[in-house]
């Protein structure tokens, strides 16, 4: 039985609403916050809910590609998200390497981030090889874009699995770090040689980028409508990601810190 | 630097040539590899050639996994790691002498695969200069890449698992840039092993980059 | 349903579960810890 007293267990009060609703005059900056996130959250549903129903209803089906077209307002956001995702990965895993602005905190936003970009790369992967099956009624072309993109995810997972690993937290934090650049810098020259790979068969051009596709006005717009509001939801969803890994790395060292305490009442008489 | 690297290249060498690990373990293995994928796609000759310079070229980055596995392996033995760091010896050094030793073993591997590939699936060896180029271009790519993965991985309980599941998809452009390369060798068709060759180059230069500036950092901490 | 709607299904379905698991996780990581003397160290973002 431990003899040592933890503080008495409340609910925190940061993350609930206060009793004034939303807009409440909050002074703390972790209100603000809160609020700024909530509000993006919002905003990012409302941006995707608009998209959806633009996407499924309101816009025409197009010349050639009939319904197909409907895809096209959420496979590309879902590609550029991943690759968004993972640029931002990038930049704070370089920073987290250079030593003089070396921060923890660097380090979680590169694993939050990854692991949402890991999240729209299978969805990618799920819509492109949709798009495949109704257009050539293949699941799988080893079209240069998708096969890059799968090779995207299993380097990813892979960059998941070393974040996992038990050990010195600024030990794996840096190894994470550089396994991020590497998985970065791989992807140009992936993309290089499966294109040149898929140019030398004379296939038929498997286009899924879709440039012979004709898009204008209501069309275009929803695209965009894509593109934003899907970057607003990779957004919220990486900061959540990134509070929740602050809260574990939080009750870790609490943890820790609890053990120890036990063990030094332990030892008195 | 390059003192430091040819000190270590030479250290690893000497480890491989009195232990014969690689010779005994991994080329075997590679061996086994090239034979179990025989088995599965035929005897018939005509399914093996077309395929021979792919299976060539993953028995090689299967190999290259245990290459490395066992360039750290050495490391660990003895506090060997604790070793080297304290040694004074340039990171980047270290970085370019681990990455030339494995380089080294895999281009001995590979000349014995290519016998192997020659006699089990009957390809005929042409074009000798560009299969020579492209192993040479793509061992130092797949050391350069692997020996940074190792270290990533070195002193991790998991690191049996995880460094082929790292090395192995950021190897993906070399296989299939080596794999086209040797294609073309071997059938003699003109000048398309340029781009390949220059993919692997360019692959080589930028880990080996890489690789140089991040050993500093990894090495410092176990 | 086509394979269009099935496509928007899956990608809004996974999105939002993924959301919801977040959420739950970070409301479930918070009871467990003891309030902290810093609140605002916690929304640095």
């Amino acid at each position: 039985m431990s003899t040592v007293s933890l503080p008495p267990r409340t609910k925190p009060a940061v993350g609930r609403e206060p009793a004034g609703g939303r807009l409440g005059g909050r002074r703390s900056p972790s209100g603000r916050a809160d609020v700024a996130v909530r509000a993006l959250g919002v905003l990012a549903l409302t941006g995707i809910v608009a998209t959806c129903w633009l996407g499924l209803f309101v816009t025409p089906e197009a010349v050639n590609f009939g319904n197909l077209v409907r895809l096209l307002y959420i496979h590309p956001p879902m590609a550029w998200v991943a690759f968004l995702a993972y640029g931002f990965a990038l930049a704070t895993s370089l920073l987290y390497l250079w030593p003089r602005t070396r921060d923890p905190r660097l380090d979680r936003l590169a694993g939050a981030s990854a692991e949402v970009g890991v999240v729209f790369t299978g969805l990618t992967l799920v819509t492109g090889s949709i798009w495949g099956r109704t257009t050539w009624g293949v699941w799988w072309t080893w079209d240069p874009l998708l096969t890059t993109t799968a090779l995207l995810f299993v380097l990813y997972v892979g960059y998941l699995a070393l974040r996992r690993v038990p050990g010195d937290r600024e030990t794996v934090a840096k190894r994470a770090a550089i396994a991020a650049v590497i998985a970065f810098v791989d992807v140009p020259i992936v993309y290089f040689s499966v294109s040149w790979w898929r140019s030398l068969h004379q296939a038929p051009t498997v286009d899924l980028a879709g440039r012979h596709l004709y898009v204008h006005g209501l069309m275009a717009w929803t695209l965009l409508l894509g593109f934003a509001s899907f970057s607003l939801a990779w957004a919220w969803l990486m900061v959540h990601r990134y509070r929740l890994a602050t809260l574990r790395d939080r009750e870790a060292d609490e943890g820790l810190e609890v053990a120890i305490a036990e063990r030094r009442a332990e030892g008195l008489p | 630097m390059w003192h430091d690297a040819a000190l270590v290249c030479r250290k690893d060498l000497l480890i491989e040539l009195r232990s014969r690990v690689g010779l005994n373990q991994v080329v075997p293995f590679a061996a086994a590899v090239l034979l179990l994928f025989g088995l599965a796609l035929g005897p018939d000759r005509r399914s093996l050639l077309p395929a021979a310079a792919g299976l060539f070229w993953i028995a090689v980055l299967l190999s290259a996994v245990l290459a490395i596995q066992r360039s750290f392996a050495v490391e660990s033995a003895d506090a060997g790691r604790d070793g080297l760091r304290l040694s004074g010896l340039d990171p980047a050094g270290i970085f370019l002498g681990k990455g030339a030793a494995v380089a080294a073993q895999l281009l001995v591997l590979e000349a014995v695969l290519t016998v192997g590939v020659a006699v089990l699936y009957g390809v005929p060896l042409g074009g000798g200069l560009v299969m020579a180029a492209t192993c040479l271009l793509a061992s130092v790519g797949l050391a350069a890449v692997g020996v940074v993965y190792g270290v990533v991985s070195s002193g991790l309980r998991v690191r049996e698992t995880l460094l082929p599941l790292l090395f192995l998809p950021v190897a993906a452009p070399v296989l299939l840039a080596a794999t086209k390369a040797w294609k073309a060798a071997l059938s003699g068709t003109g000048s398309q092993y340029w781009t390949w060759l220059s993919l692997l180059a360019v692959f080589a230069v930028v880990y080996a980059a890489i690789g140089t500036v991040a050993f500093g950092p990894l090495l410092e901490d176990s | 349903m086509s394979y269009v709607d099935a496509g928007y299904c899956v990608v809004l379905g996974s999105l939002f579960a993924y959301a919801v698991s977040l959420v739950a996780r970070e409301r479930a990581a918070r009871r467990r810890l003891p309030p902290a003397p810093d609140e605002a160290e916690q929304s640095a973002s």
